[in-house]
């Protein structure tokens, strides 16, 4: 069975299409969409799901990546609280974060409707299993998923979707300081953050082999079972 | 004129102690009566387009499988030298081989080995695997439990019962193993009718086959003779009508436990 990377997911190329794009945003146009705010705006967000305009294409690229991060990072707590390996203590955080990582899933689901991908296989090859580890790999997502949506939040077209990465984004930058303070790291230690792009993303969740392609366990030959 | 200016002076101080009074008179009422018209009005606050909610877990599942990435054996302990079981990386039909997790993890010099139930004989073969032999873990809800005495199939799924049927099992000389396995295998739009429409690999052994080409394990499939449902009438392996293997085929996954008693 080969190892797959997170590209895996992006089955058009769409993801990358639009990541490639993301470099080309300026501050302006950060602050021409993160500063309009009144009527306009809370009318906007409060437009009913079944009358929400379609999502850009650009916008679909964005949210179909983040799934793919929040499927891996939801996978991983539930995988961790489902087998029950790491300490009572790592377990009472793993639960509230893993529950927030499953909500975002879903939430990113809805987001997409249609657009939405499918997850990939994981294999966390002891992580899930062992207490130090599972605590250092939490923080190293945690603020690998704060740091891109910083990015991210330059680059979308909607000021829906836009809203929905900040809430995001708050999210997990909670878990990062929660997690690094039980880790002994200082939650934090810069004056700011710096926002990280998506080929530095995709290398670091290659580097860990962690998306993997499904076993075949289905088959044609004929069977040779006893009868 | 040091009169005049004296009186025009104390005239101004006047006037703006009446002003102050008055601009105090006027927020005093403004604050009992509401905002007026003239206002400025903050915008509301935008909601988010992602739902606050936090998602459960779900319920426990029945089991965890893993596939064996490399050819490897399963220990008595880890990292001990008695062996259990070989395990194959690919099944006798050419699928990836899978291990049944135990949700057991110990680490032996700097190596993390899992408990896991291995395919083999007798009933419940179980040993420890280095963790890097073996690939993701996939939850299963499902579990199959095999009725020997009344002839039955039974799929129960987070405590529900999802199917029955009625099965024929193996001969007096050629017995079904009982004992804890797992279903490691499905196959599908082969050309022996024999084995009806779908087949299931199992983990279990049968004893007095073991010398079959394949291995001798244990199949859930069809049959083309649905005339001998139910009874004792196979070499060992679970068969049911094509109707309920394809029943069976929608509801049960790859990894399923099968608890043949």
């Amino acid at each position: 069975m080969s190892d797959l990377t997170l590209d895996a997911v992006d089955r058009s190329g769409a993801i990358a299409e639009a990541f490639d794009e993301l470099t080309g945003g300026t501050r302006a146009d950060f602050f021409r969409k993160a500063v309009i705010g009144g009527a306009a705006l809370t009318a906007a967000l409060e437009t009913p799901a079944a009358a929400q305009p379609r999502n850009t294409a650009k916008d679909v690229a964005i949210l179909q990546f983040d799934l793919g991060l929040e499927y891996l990072q939801a996978a991983m707590y539930s995988e961790a609280e489902r087998l029950g390996e790491v300490s009572p203590k790592t377990l009472e955080w793993s639960r509230v974060v893993g529950a927030n990582e499953r909500g975002h899933v879903e939430a990113i689901r809805g987001l997409l409707g249609r657009d939405a991908v499918k997850s990939p296989s994981f294999n966390f090859r002891g992580v899930t299993e062992d207490d130090r580890v599972f605590t250092e790999t939490a923080v190293a997502f945690e603020d690998l998923t704060a740091a891109l949506l910083k990015t991210q939040a330059v680059q979308v077209d909607s000021r829906r979707v836009l809203t929905a990465l900040a809430s995001l984004h708050s999210v997990e930058a909670r878990h990062a300081a929660w997690i690094r303070h039980i880790a002994g790291i200082v939650p934090a230690a810069d004056a700011f953050d710096q926002p990280t792009s998506k080929a530095r993303v995709v290398k670091l969740v290659d580097s860990t082999n962690f998306v993997t392609s499904a076993p075949r366990t289905r088959g044609r030959r004929q069977p040779g079972y006893t009868g | 004129m040091r009169h005049t200016r004296r009186t025009g002076l104390g005239a101004a101080f006047a006037l703006a102690g009446l002003l102050i009074v008055a601009a105090v008179a006027v927020v005093i009422a403004g604050a009992s009566s509401g905002p007026s018209a003239a206002e400025p009005v903050l915008p509301a606050s935008p909601r988010s387009a992602l739902a606050p909610e936090n998602v459960p877990l779900g319920p426990r599942p029945a089991a965890y499988w893993a596939p064996v990435l490399a050819a490897t054996a399963a220990h008595q302990e880890p990292a001990g030298q008695a062996v259990v079981a070989d395990v194959p990386a690919r099944t006798p039909e050419g699928t990836t081989n899978i291990v049944l997790v135990l949700g057991e993890a110990e680490r032996r010099a700097g190596e993390l080995w899992v408990r896991a139930r291995v395919p083999g004989e007798p009933d419940d073969v179980r040993g420890w695997m280095p963790r890097s032999a073996l690939g993701g873990y996939t939850p299963v809800h499902a579990r199959l439990v095999i009725d020997r005495k009344r002839l039955t199939a039974t799929l129960w799924r987070n405590g529900r019962r999802v199917f029955r049927a009625v099965v024929g099992i193996g001969a007096p000389a050629t017995p079904t193993p009982s004992g804890h396995f797992y279903v490691r295998n499905q196959l599908h739009r082969y050309r022996r009718p024999f084995y009806g429409p779908v087949a299931f690999g199992t983990s279990a052994r049968s004893a007095e086959a073991s010398d079959w080409p394949a291995g001798g394990f244990v199949g859930i499939h069809g049959t083309d003779r649905p005339d001998l449902i139910p009874g004792r009438v196979s070499a060992g392996c679970i068969r049911m009508t094509n109707r309920d293997i394809l029943r069976l085929a929608r509801l049960m996954p790859v990894g399923t436990p099968v608890r043949v008693e």
